[in-house]
């Protein structure tokens, strides 16, 4: 076969998801930028240009800059339970613990078959400040718990909380695919030497699985936002006063609540933008130090 | 390796037998199936959770799907109340397409009709029904039928009628020593939620909080105070309007005897015997009924001191979005039967709705052994000349007007903020919006 013909073949089989990417991916985002600087509620014929003016009232809105806030402060906290805790614990589960390896991770797994719905509604019961069974517990010793619902910061937390009750198995899994992976005999050398275990994880199993920690690090980042999205909608629609919302549930109340779909276009760049950059700082400063088994 | 061949020979047919049996369901299934297929299929759109009246909506549709010979309906559960309903109608519209029958909550009447095309159905009776050209005026109060009118005429038929009641807890009020019969003003309603607080160690008091402020537009009318002019100029941050939401935030804040929860999880704490009183609709009366452990009561909304307590209608009225004739036509037929005096009672009894025609709580095959067995609803009926037509904020801005609402009850009572600057706030907010 002639490199030529070979070279089409290739493009052939590229081509459905490249159908599909552009159809789905590609095509709704440069639409999107489009309605950006126009003025449509949804459903009206006419769609009026309006130029810069829905990203200058963006800006000139405080909501925005409490739901920045709130999106940096969900990535921290998503990071922790979701990126540094699993990272943890694949690498305990891998050296540390010597019994019972299989029941864990199987336990570990298992809440991230869950529907974020049926999850939600779930912590919505549990948590219940006034009548679920943690508060009547609480209750018992004198404790009443606060009204997280509809508390600034705490509820940050627990709707992060909820969202790890689907994400932290999954990547708890890939994590410890990537632990795994590493030679036992260097962890055995290290532990003969008397080396302490926190020395061991952040110099030796950290550098040597960093390959699998970078992609579970921005899928956190990235995915984690997107599928904290349900909890928002579920338990609080963003309240108490946007408390709970972050970029893109509040894109999708502008669109879909108050059909300004002009403003949620607007905010959408923006998100596209910011996270954009952020992607490419991680490419530029940490990509480089990543290492790679068999390189 | 031939009769490997051969096996998967025949597992292939399979596969294709199966495919082929799958697709043709599908199909018969657009035709509701044999000896059904000259009938007229059209939508019913409600946002009746299992909860909230849901079965009902099911057992009506399908008892009137046997008895109907040229229309089918097909009942399309919207989440998320109201609005969700109205969100679904929008993407609808933004396809093409739109259901025969929707619901449509008070709140949106003015958005409604503007945004889009229905059926009068004054217009629908003439073309449809001439022979019951006096339907609506036989059967309807003219101020329950002014509840779905707009300047341009009816928009739809009143259905599901509702207005804030105040439930109790008995046992808790008993054990906190106060009057069984509840409050008589909100004034004695903070005195009473003080009293549950110190006493018994539980909330005193829960107000409804989903997405809309239907409650706290009645407190605040309760006070006498007016939320908008009859041009569309929001004028609640009136005296009266901030005294209102200012003994509310005080009673979340200050005495900490009310809550400040999502509405499901404060219905939930009532439900659970946690809070001694619930302000809520009287909507909520199955569900109360059917979990609370312990007695429990309705009176009506309660006024503030020397004023009348008046009430938002609040539910939804029924109006046909069909667009073809046949459509219409059809939808015209389901909508006399959900208005018939037995359906009628059959979805109070399911919902707590109070029934929007005249004849249905007195009649024998209507609601009157009902009531006598469910003195729950009685408060609801009661208070039915108190019943105001729910704000409707005017143009396109409409739902974020709402949506200002929303934000301020959050801001007071998360307590950042004092009620009259958080109030005045948002009345400059929503005057400024486009019309």
């Amino acid at each position: 076969m002639s490199v030529i013909s070979k070279k089409w073949i290739s493009y052939l089989f590229i081509l459905p998801s490249l159908v599909i990417f552009a159809v789905f991916l590609i095509w709704p985002g440069i639409y999107t930028v489009y309605l950006s600087f126009l003025d449509w509620n949804l459903i009206s014929p006419t769609k009026r240009f309006v130029g810069l003016q829905n990203y200058l009232s963006l800006f000139q809105d405080p909501t925005l800059y409490k739901i920045l806030m709130n999106t940096f402060v969900y990535i921290v906290i998503l990071l922790v339970i979701n990126c540094f805790m699993p990272y943890l614990l694949a690498f305990v589960l891998e050296f540390v613990i010597v019994r019972g390896k299989k029941l864990y991770k199987k336990i570990l797994f298992l809440p991230s078959i869950i529907s974020l719905v049926v999850g939600s509604m779930l912590y919505v019961w549990i948590l219940n400040p006034v009548s679920g069974p943690i508060a009547i517990i609480f209750k018992k010793i004198g404790i009443d718990l606060p009204t997280w619902s509809s508390t600034s910061g705490l509820v940050l937390v627990v709707l992060s909380l909820i969202t790890s009750w689907k994400v932290f198995g999954y990547n708890f899994i890939v994590l410890l695919a990537g632990v795994s992976n590493i030679p036992s005999g260097v962890i055995e050398a290290a532990k003969l030497d008397n080396i302490p275990l926190h020395r061991i994880f952040f110099q030796i199993v950290l550098p040597m699985s960093s390959a699998t920690g970078i992609y579970v690090l921005i899928m956190t980042i990235v995915q984690g936002l997107q599928y904290i999205f349900t909890p928002i909608n579920v338990v609080t629609q963003g309240g108490p006063n946007y408390a709970s919302s972050n970029m893109i549930y509040h894109a999708y109340q502008q669109a879909f609540v108050l059909y300004k779909t002009g403003q949620s276009a607007a905010l959408s760049t923006l998100t596209l933008l910011l996270f954009t950059i952020l992607l490419f700082l991680e490419f530029r400063f940490v990509e480089r130090k990543v290492y790679y088994a068999g390189k | 390796m031939i009769r490997r061949l051969k096996r998967l020979g025949v597992s292939f047919v399979l596969l294709i037998g199966i495919l082929v049996v799958l697709l043709s369901g599908c199909t018969s299934g657009n035709q509701s199936g044999s000896g059904e297929t000259h009938k007229t299929v059209i939508e019913y759109w409600h946002v009746n959770a299992q909860t909230q009246g849901g079965q009902a909506v099911d057992e009506l549709v399908k008892d009137f799907n046997a008895k109907s010979k040229d229309v089918k309906v097909v009942a399309k559960y919207n989440p998320d109340m109201y609005k969700g309903l109205m969100q679904n109608l929008q993407a609808e519209k933004a396809a093409g397409k739109s259901p025969a029958l929707v619901q449509v909550g008070w709140a949106y009447l003015d958005y409604f009709s503007n945004n889009f095309s229905y059926l009068d159905p004054n217009d629908a009776i003439a073309k449809f029904d001439p022979k019951n050209k006096s339907f609506l005026k036989e059967n309807f109060l003219p101020n329950v039928l002014h509840l779905a009118q707009n300047k341009k005429g009816q928009v739809g038929i009143p259905y599901s009628l509702s207005s804030p009641v105040l439930y109790l807890n008995k046992d808790l009020l008993k054990k906190a020593g106060l009057n069984e019969n509840g409050p008589s003003s909100w004034q004695e309603v903070r005195q009473f939620a003080d009293t549950i607080k110190k006493k018994t160690g539980n909330y005193g008091l829960y107000v409804q909080e989903p997405a809309d402020t239907w409650a706290q537009q009645a407190l605040m009318l309760s006070n006498g105070a007016q939320i908008i002019t009859k041009k569309g100029k929001a004028v609640f941050a009136s005296k009266e309007g901030i005294e209102a939401y200012q003994l509310y935030q005080d009673m979340v804040v200050k005495d900490k005897s009310a809550l400040h929860l999502p509405w499901d999880q404060g219905v939930d704490a009532f439900v659970k015997g946690k809070v001694g009183m619930l302000y809520t609709t009287i909507a909520q009366m199955s569900n109360v009924k059917a979990g609370a452990q312990f007695k429990v009561s309705t009176i009506p909304s309660p006024p503030f001191e020397g004023k009348e307590a008046k009430v938002p209608a609040g539910g939804s009225f029924l109006a046909i979005t069909a667009q073809s004739e046949d459509q219409q036509k059809a939808a015209w037929e389901f909508e006399k039967y959900l208005y018939s005096r037995q359906s009628m009672a059959k979805w109070t009894e399911a919902t707590g709705y109070v029934p929007p025609r005249k004849d249905v709580a007195q009649a024998k095959d209507g609601l009157k052994d009902y009531i006598a067995e469910n003195p729950m609803l009685k408060a609801a009926l009661d208070q039915m000349d108190k019943a105001v037509p729910w704000t409707s904020f005017p143009g396109n801005s409409g739902l974020q007007a709402e949506q200002i609402m929303i934000d301020s009850r959050d801001k007071i009572l998360g307590g950042s903020g004092s009620v009259s600057k958080t109030l005045k706030d948002a009345q400059q907010q929503i005057n400024q919006l486009e019309k």
